[in-house]
């Protein structure tokens, strides 16, 4: 019997706010981050989108940091990485135990490369974020913000980043690689990415509407979470107070498309079948489901089926929480983990914004806050290229 | 706690400035010369059709034939799990985008390029061609990128959770990205070896040593400094990465003056040259150099001369003298000299 692995920490960054009580105030009150563009300069304002309310030059006069080049979604992850070290005394403690970092990113430092890559190939001097493209770069700084990491490394895997970084995080601990796993991810919007899903036609002129009938897309979100993993006795031994524990986890191909989902969600079923299985759980077991919920045509209707295909017609209650924070992309897997956390934390279910009518086929969200007693909750979490992943996690016993 | 599950390298290909698919480098290798040499593609026809061949870059043709040759040469169809290295993705059409971006604004483009601009475009097309629905993962962090692949699959070996696992590495480089790198002092210097691109497909299995290329005996990550006095210290040779940067051969120097006992060094970028996975290739020349037992003069970096026999090699890697990755492999049980 393995030893269950716990949640220690956790620091969440996104749309709905800064901090897990800002996020939880929003998420109770039904209060929307997404909007028009503000911070990203795009000719795109006819998309809304869920922004982080803080320029770059407020989250560094917040994180103290002075010049040296540094992307959005490194500033993002160091204010999310700063609560969750917080919250599991490992901020300015460093001596308790080897730790990794393992961040989920997609797009890096493009906010950056956007704005110089034109100075980048045709400049004769280095522009002095010509190294900060890539996903590794993000993570560095971010581990490098705060002492103790003795392994770092970074995931991704698409919209389905963070999820797999929690993942690898677990699989490190039970291997005895590592005492402890600072484990989720960050993504900054960025016109790359808005661009991108602007061609592919999956970004919504509205306020987006998971599983709704007229649902007509994603808005765009960006954020960073993470979570701090240790063993249960790690816990124990440091004195400090496991949250909840990550008791399940699983990951699947749908190995169908580069970006669409199969008819009948292969992959996203598969996930949280294995989800299931590696948690010792049966369906009925399970008494939230946080779901991937774009508000693609697609996504939503292949989601759907999925989950009637793991759940039967005992429906758990599901909502998707994108029409507050917008999709935030590679961080969606732990910002979404850490709404899962406040859910069971705090006794409610959250509440699937912006849907007004039943889809055919569909599953039927949660459509107001509810005080629930939640013991297990599932957290979906599908990436393009069909890397789809899932965890569960449950009250601490 | 850990079990000790074996776990052994039954197949390793490669498409890089060597001859593509092949061993041949072994006996005949090419000796780059230029500062910037791309790999030599094989004909992809046997594993593509020619309208296939056409909407797919580098990175993916190559990826799909490293990797498809890999599982035949292994003689396994379906892989138990999915894991890729990368540092920078499919950057040939990351830049077009991005291009067209800086140039041209934010009119509405075919999406095609984006649609294979992310990092785990690689991994998904390997499982969408071998209707792969297992565990599927990427990882994309710098010059450990595929060190990082290759752990995650070597402990899901160990642990009983799969007993096969495909693993790639794999980077292209573009001009213009060249040009980048040149310019951040990562390649392109005086003196060191050519800026390259990597493929590297190979099969792992557990408890399986038939006909391996070799046992993986551990696979370890470090940030921030490696304790090379605290690994294991049984082995009779050390592979590294030198390349002829001051900043980055200085890194191996100071390793290997911290280990216990000096042994014979082998090197392998002055034949592949540098790329963010450039680590597969190194790793995939080592696993050959077990399975006939021998590594050749020109892969010696100590004062030896001649063939060195080798049973059992430390592999070091590292990215900018800040992350470190380790992996000790031996020859299987089976391949006596």
């Amino acid at each position: 019997m393995e030893e269950p692995i716990v949640i220690t920490g956790a620091g969440i960054v996104s749309a709905i706010g800064l901090g897990k009580a800002a996020t939880l105030t929003s998420l109770l009150g039904g209060r929307t981050g997404v909007g028009p563009v503000k911070y990203l300069r795009t000719a795109h304002t006819e998309f809304p989108v869920g922004e982080v309310k803080l320029s770059d030059d407020e989250m560094k006069s917040m994180l103290g940091i002075d010049r040296e080049p540094t992307t959005r979604a490194a500033l993002m992850g160091m204010l999310a990485l700063r609560e969750a070290l917080d919250e599991a005394d490992l901020l300015y403690n460093t001596e308790c135990g080897r730790r990794a970092l393992l961040s989920g990113i997609t797009v890096g430092g493009m906010d950056k490369s956007e704005q110089h890559y034109l100075d980048y190939i045709e400049n004769d001097t280095a522009n002095e974020y010509i190294l900060t493209h890539d996903c590794g770069a993000t993570t560095e700084m971010m581990a490098d913000r705060f002492s103790g990491f003795g392994m770092v490394t970074s995931i991704s895997t698409a919209c389905s980043s963070a999820a797999n970084a929690i993942i690898m995080g677990a699989e490190l601990i039970k291997s005895g690689r590592t005492d402890i796993a600072v484990a989720g991810g960050t993504e900054c919007i960025t016109k790359f990415h808005l661009n991108g899903f602007n061609s592919l036609m999956i970004l919504s002129r509205e306020q987006c509407r998971p599983f709704d009938r007229r649902r007509a897309g994603l808005n765009l979100g960006e954020g960073a979470a993470f979570l701090v993993l240790e063993t249960a006795s790690s816990a124990r031994r440091r004195g400090v107070r496991a949250l909840a524990a990550l008791c399940g986890y699983g990951n699947a191909c749908d190995a169908f498309h580069q970006t669409a989902s199969s008819e009948d969600g292969e992959g996203s079923f598969l996930a949280m079948r294995k989800a299931l299985a590696s948690a010792g759980l049966e369906p009925a077991d399970i008494g939230y489901v946080n779901a991937h919920g774009t508000g693609t045509p697609n996504n939503d209707l292949s989601e759907s089926r999925a989950l009637r295909r793991v759940f039967g017609a005992a429906m758990p209650p599901v909502s998707s929480t994108k029409g507050l924070t917008g999709h935030t992309t590679s961080a969606s897997g732990a910002v979404e983990a850490t709404i899962c956390l406040l859910a069971l934390r705090h006794g409610f279910l959250p509440a699937n914004y912006g849907w007004r009518e039943p889809m055919e086929e569909g599953v039927r969200p949660v459509v107001t806050v509810t005080p629930a007693q939640l013991r297990h909750v599932m957290c979906n979490s599908f990436g393009f290229g069909g890397n789809d992943s899932c965890l569960i996690l449950s009250e601490n016993v | 706690m850990e079990q000790h599950r074996n776990v052994y390298i039954k197949s390793a290909t490669q498409i890089s400035l060597q001859e593509p698919l092949s061993e041949r480098w072994l006996e005949s290798p090419v000796w780059p010369k230029d500062r910037y040499v791309r790999s030599q593609n094989p004909d992809f026809r046997s594993w593509l059709s020619p309208l296939e061949s056409r909407r797919m870059g580098n990175l993916m043709r190559r990826a799909l034939a490293t990797s498809l040759s890999a599982l035949a040469a292994a003689t396994i169809e379906m892989p138990g799990a999915i894991v890729t290295g990368t540092g920078l993705g499919a950057i040939e059409n990351t830049e077009i985008f991005l291009d067209q971006l800086c140039r041209e604004g934010e009119e509405c483009r075919r999406p095609t390029h984006f649609m294979q601009s992310t990092h785990n475009t690689v991994g998904s097309l390997v499982a969408i061609h071998t209707k792969c629905h297992a565990y599927n993962t990427t990882y994309s962090h710098k010059s450990v990128s595929f060190d990082s692949a290759l752990l995650d699959a070597f402990l899901q070996l160990r642990r009983g959770i799969t007993s096969t696992a495909l693993v790639m590495g794999n980077d292209e480089l573009t001009p213009s990205y060249f040009n980048i790198l040149t310019k951040a002092g990562y390649v392109g210097l005086p003196g060191q070896v050519p800026a390259a691109e990597a493929s590297v497909a190979m099969v792992l299995a557990a408890e399986d040593p038939q006909e391996a290329l070799c046992r993986i005996d551990d696979v370890g990550l470090a940030y921030g400094a490696l304790r090379i006095d605290a690994l294991p210290s049984e082995f009779d040779a050390v592979m590294v990465g030198y390349n002829g940067a001051l900043a980055n051969d200085t890194a191996y120097d100071r390793l290997l003056a911290a280990l216990p006992t000096k042994r014979p060094v082998l090197h392998y970028k002055h034949l592949f040259g540098e790329c963010y996975s450039a680590s597969a290739l190194g790793l995939y020349a080592s696993a050959h150099v077990l399975a006939q037992g021998v590594a050749p003069a020109m892969l010696r970096r100590d004062d030896g001369d001649g063939a060195l026999e080798v049973r059992r090699l430390l592999f070091l890697n590292h990215s900018g003298a800040k992350n470190f990755s380790w992996v000790l492999m031996s020859r299987p049980e089976n391949k006596e000299l």
